[in-house]
C-alpha cells in the first residue's frame, strides 16, 4: 500500500472512532437527567421551604419513572434575596449547568435583576415568585415566560372581591372606614397606594411606620393614630418581625378594630402560638387548612413532614412543588424539550395544585401566560390559618369581631 | 440665685428646656413623655456598653450591635431548650458573653490596638458582618420572637392607657449608669480603667496593667451588650440584622454625650427618644423621627464645636 493510501487508511479509521465516540456521548446526552434550574432565596423560608418542596416533587416524580424515561435534576442556587446574585445564578445555570427550564423565585426586584439574563438565554421560564406589575411590564411579548404567582394588581382585585363577597354573606361585618399602617419602603407604599385605588369605596386613611427589619420596632403612635380614627378595618403592610410586636403594642393601648389584618409577605413560624394571634385576618394563597378540602394539598402536607419532619408554613412551599408538577408534565405532554413544543405543552396546563386551585395559564393585563389570579382571605384561628374566603375553600366561619387578648 | 449665677446662659436655657419640655407635654401629649422615655431608654441602655468600650479601650466597636443580636439569639435559644424566660436568661448570657468578649479581645482588638484607626474599624466592621452571616447561616433571616404576656402589660389614667413593661429599658439605663459610675469611680479596677481611657502610657508607667484593664473593660462591655440582647428579645424580633441599627444610634448617642460622658449619653438617649415620639404623635410625620434624630445630633456636635471655638 502507498504512503498515499495509508494515510487515507488512517483518516478513515480515525473519523470512524470519532463517529463512535461521538454518538456514545449523544446516546448518553440523551439518556442523562433533564435539568431544572431554581434560583431562590435559600436564607429566607420561603425559599428554603420552596426549595424542599421542589426536591420532594422532583423525588415522587423520578421515583415514579422519571419524565419520557429519563430521571429529573434539580438544580438550586441561592440568590441571596440579591439581584446581581440572582443574576449571576441565571448566567451559571444557563451556561455551567446548561438547564432546560428555568424554575423558582420569590422577589420582584431580584427578578428584575435577573431578566436581562433570562433574555439573552431565551429558555422556558415557569416563575413561582416576583408579583410586582413592574416585572409583567418588563416580560411583555416573551412567549417562553410563564408566571404563577398573581400580579399585584390581581391581589387587590381579589381582596376587593373577597371583602365584598364576606360582607354580602356575613351582613355583621361592615366596612366603611379603613386605617392603613404600611411600613415605610417601596413595599408598603405601592402595596398602600395601589389599595387606595382598589378600595375607593371605603374612607381610607394611611400611615407609614418603620419596620424592625429598617431599624424601627415602635408602632405605638402609628396604632394610636388608628385608635382616634376607629377604623372598621385596620390593615398594616410590613414584614414578618413586625408581626408579634404590632399585636403586643396593639394590646399595650387597648386597640381592637373589628377587623385587625396583617398582610406580610410570610408569617413567623410560631405566630399562631401566641394567643395574640387568635381572630387576626390574614392574605395568602394557602393555608394549612385547605389540606381539609384537598386532596392534592392533604398529599403534599403528608408526604412534606414525612420527608422533612417540619410543617411547611409559608405558601412558597405548595407553590414550589406546583413548579415542578407544572414543568413535568408539559414535559411529558410535549414528548421532547423542543422549546415550542414545550411552550404548546405548558399552555395546555390543567393542574389540581396543592393550593387548592387548578392551575391554567390564560392572558393577564400584559402577558399571555399568567397562571393563578385570586388570593385568599384567611384568619387565624385557635392557632391555625383558616380560610375565609373564597367560599368554595373556606375552613371555617370569620371570627367577628376582634376582640385581642 | 447662687445657682443661677454659676451656671453659664446655654447651661441655664438646657436646664429650663429639661424641666420645661416634659411639663409641656405631661399636660399636653403625655403619652409622648411616656413612651419617649421608654424609647430613649433603649436607646441609652444600648448605648452605655459601647460608651464604655470607647472611653477605655479608644475603639469604635462596629460589631456592637450584632453582639446585642447574638444574645438576643442567645436568649431565645435557652428559652426553647432550657425553657428560660429571656429576662432570666440575662444572668447566663452575662456569663457567656463575658467569655465571648474575652476570647475576641484576645484573639483579634488586642492585635489591632496600636493599629491605625482606619484599621481598627475594619477589624470591628469585619466582626459585625461575620456575625450577621453566622446568625443567617445558623438560623436563617426568619425572626424570632418569643410569646410574653407580661410585656403588653398597661396601665390606664382616665383615657390614656399605656404600656408599663417597656419601663424595663428606662429603668435598666438609669440603673446601668449608676452601676457603671460607681465602679468607674469607687473601686480599683474602675479607677485604673478611668486612668487608662485617659491615658495608656501614664497608666502603665504608675503600674496599670493595661492590656488586662482592656480585656476587662472588653469583656464586661460584651457580657452586658450580650445580657441586653436578651432584654430586647422581650418586646422585639431577632433576625440576623436586627442589631446593626442599634450601632449606628448608640454610636450617634456617644458622639453627641462626648466620649467617656456617660450620663451624657443616657440623657441623651432620653432627650431623642421624647423627640422621636413627639414627631411621630403628629399624623404623617412619624416618618420624620430619623431626620430628628439626626437633625439634633449635628446640631449638638456643632453647638460643642462653636462653644470650644469661643472659650
Amino acid at each position: 500500500m502507498s504512503l498515499k493510501g495509508k494515510a487515507m487508511g488512517l483518516r478513515v479509521w480515525a473519523l470512524a472512532i470519532l463517529v463512535v465516540v461521538g454518538a456514545g456521548f449523544l446516546v448518553a446526552a440523551e439518556e442523562g437527567p433533564i435539568k431544572l434550574g431554581a434560583v431562590l432565596p435559600l436564607a429566607d423560608i420561603t425559599g428554603a421551604q420552596g426549595s424542599k418542596a421542589m426536591q420532594l416533587a422532583v423525588d415522587e416524580i423520578n421515583a415514579a419513572g422519571g419524565v419520557l424515561g429519563r430521571q429529573l435534576e434539580l438544580i438550586i442556587v441561592d440568590d441571596e434575596s440579591k439581584a446581581e446574585k440572582g443574576a449571576a445564578a441565571i448566567d451559571k445555570l444557563a451556561t455551567v449547568d446548561n438547564v432546560d427550564v428555568f424554575i423558582g423565585g420569590m422577589s420582584s426586584g431580584v427578578h428584575l435583576g435577573e431578566l436581562p439574563a433570562l433574555k439573552k438565554y431565551e429558555r422556558v421560564t415557569v416563575w413561582i415568585g416576583a408579583a410586582s406589575s413592574l416585572v409583567e411590564q418588563a416580560v411583555v411579548g416573551l412567549d417562553w415566560y410563564f408566571h404563577i404567582h398573581p400580579w399585584d394588581y390581581l391581589q387587590g382585585a381579589s381582596y376587593v372581591e373577597g371583602w365584598a363577597a364576606l360582607q354580602a354573606e356575613y351582613p355583621l361585618i361592615k366596612i366603611h372606614k379603613a386605617f392603613w399602617a404600611y411600613e415605610e419602603g417601596a413595599f408598603g407604599t405601592s402595596s398602600y397606594q395601589g389599595s387606595l385605588v382598589a378600595f375607593s369605596n371605603w374612607e381610607n386613611v394611611g400611615e407609614s411606620f418603620k419596620s424592625a427589619l429598617l431599624g424601627g420596632g415602635d408602632y405605638r403612635a402609628v396604632l394610636r393614630h388608628a385608635q382616634e380614627f376607629d377604623p372598621d378595618l385596620f390593615i398594616w403592610v410590613g414584614y414578618a418581625a413586625d408581626a408579634l410586636p404590632i399585636m403586643e403594642q396593639a394590646a399595650e393601648i387597648g386597640f381592637t378594630p373589628p377587623l385587625f389584618v396583617g398582610s406580610p409577605p410570610g408569617w413567623p413560624a410560631d405566630f399562631g402560638t401566641s394567643p395574640l394571634a387568635d381572630g387576626v385576618i390574614a392574605y395568602g394563597m394557602w393555608a394549612p387548612s385547605i389540606k381539609d378540602v384537598s386532596p392534592v394539598s392533604q398529599h403534599f402536607w403528608d408526604a412534606y413532614i414525612a420527608k422533612y419532619n417540619e410543617q411547611p408554613a409559608t405558601y412558597f412551599a405548595p407553590l414550589g412543588y406546583t413548579n415542578i408538577y407544572v414543568v413535568a408534565e408539559a414535559i411529558a405532554r410535549a414528548g421532547t424539550l423542543d422549546k415550542e413544543a414545550l411552550i404548546t405543552a405548558l399552555e395546555a396546563t390543567n393542574y389540581a395544585s396543592p393550593l387548592g386551585e387548578t392551575l391554567t395559564f390564560t392572558p393577564s393585563n400584559l402577558i399571555q401566560h399568567q397562571g393563578f389570579r385570586n388570593q385568599k382571605i384567611l384568619q387565624w384561628q385557635n392557632g391555625a390559618q383558616q380560610v375565609l374566603w373564597p367560599f368554595e375553600y373556606a375552613t371555617a366561619l370569620p371570627a367577628y369581631p376582634f376582640t385581642g387578648p | 440665685m447662687t445657682l443661677f449665677r454659676t451656671l453659664r446662659r446655654w447651661q441655664l436655657l438646657l436646664l429650663l428646656a429639661s424641666l420645661g419640655v416634659p411639663i409641656v407635654l405631661m399636660l399636653w401629649k403625655p403619652y409622648v413623655l411616656i413612651e419617649g422615655l421608654q424609647r430613649g431608654g433603649l436607646y441609652a441602655v444600648i448605648a452605655l456598653p459601647m460608651a464604655l468600650i470607647l472611653g477605655v479601650v479608644g475603639i469604635i466597636n462596629l460589631a456592637h450591635g450584632e453582639f446585642m443580636m447574638l444574645g438576643a439569639y442567645f436568649a431565645y435559644w435557652m428559652g426553647v431548650y432550657a425553657g428560660l424566660d429571656p429576662l432570666v436568661a440575662m444572668i447566663p448570657a452575662v456569663v457567656a458573653f463575658a467569655l465571648l468578649g474575652a476570647i475576641t479581645y484576645v484573639l483579634t482588638i488586642r492585635r489591632a490596638l496600636k493599629a491605625p484607626e482606619l484599621n481598627q474599624l475594619l477589624l470591628t466592621f469585619g466582626m459585625a458582618m461575620v456575625g450577621t452571616e453566622f446568625a443567617n447561616l445558623m438560623w436563617t433571616s426568619q425572626p424570632l420572637k418569643p410569646h410574653l404576656s407580661y410585656v403588653y402589660s398597661s396601665v390606664a389614667l382616665g383615657k390614656l392607657r399605656f404600656g408599663t413593661y417597656a419601663f424595663i429599658y428606662t429603668a435598666a439605663a438609669i440603673v446601668l449608669l449608676v452601676l457603671l459610675q460607681l465602679f468607674l469611680r469607687k473601686t480599683r479596677l474602675g479607677r485604673a480603667a478611668l486612668a487608662v481611657g485617659q491615658n495608656p502610657r501614664g497608666a502603665r508607667l504608675v503600674g496599670i496593667d493595661v492590656n488586662r484593664t482592656y480585656l476587662l473593660i472588653f469583656s464586661v462591655s460584651i457580657a452586658l451588650v450580650g445580657a441586653l440582647g436578651a432584654m430586647f428579645l422581650t418586646r422585639h424580633s431577632v433576625f440576623p440584622s436586627a442589631g446593626s441599627p442599634f450601632t449606628m444610634k448608640s454610636f450617634c448617642l456617644i458622639a453627641m454625650a462626648g466620649i467617656g460622658n456617660l450620663p451624657g449619653v443616657v440623657w441623651g438617649g432620653f432627650g431623642l427618644g421624647i423627640a422621636e415620639a413627639l414627631v411621630s404623635s403628629f399624623r404623617g410625620y412619624g416618618g420624620w423621627a430619623d431626620v430628628v434624630f439626626f437633625a439634633v445630633l449635628v446640631a449638638v456636635i456643632m453647638g460643642k464645636s462653636y462653644r470650644r471655638q469661643t472659650a
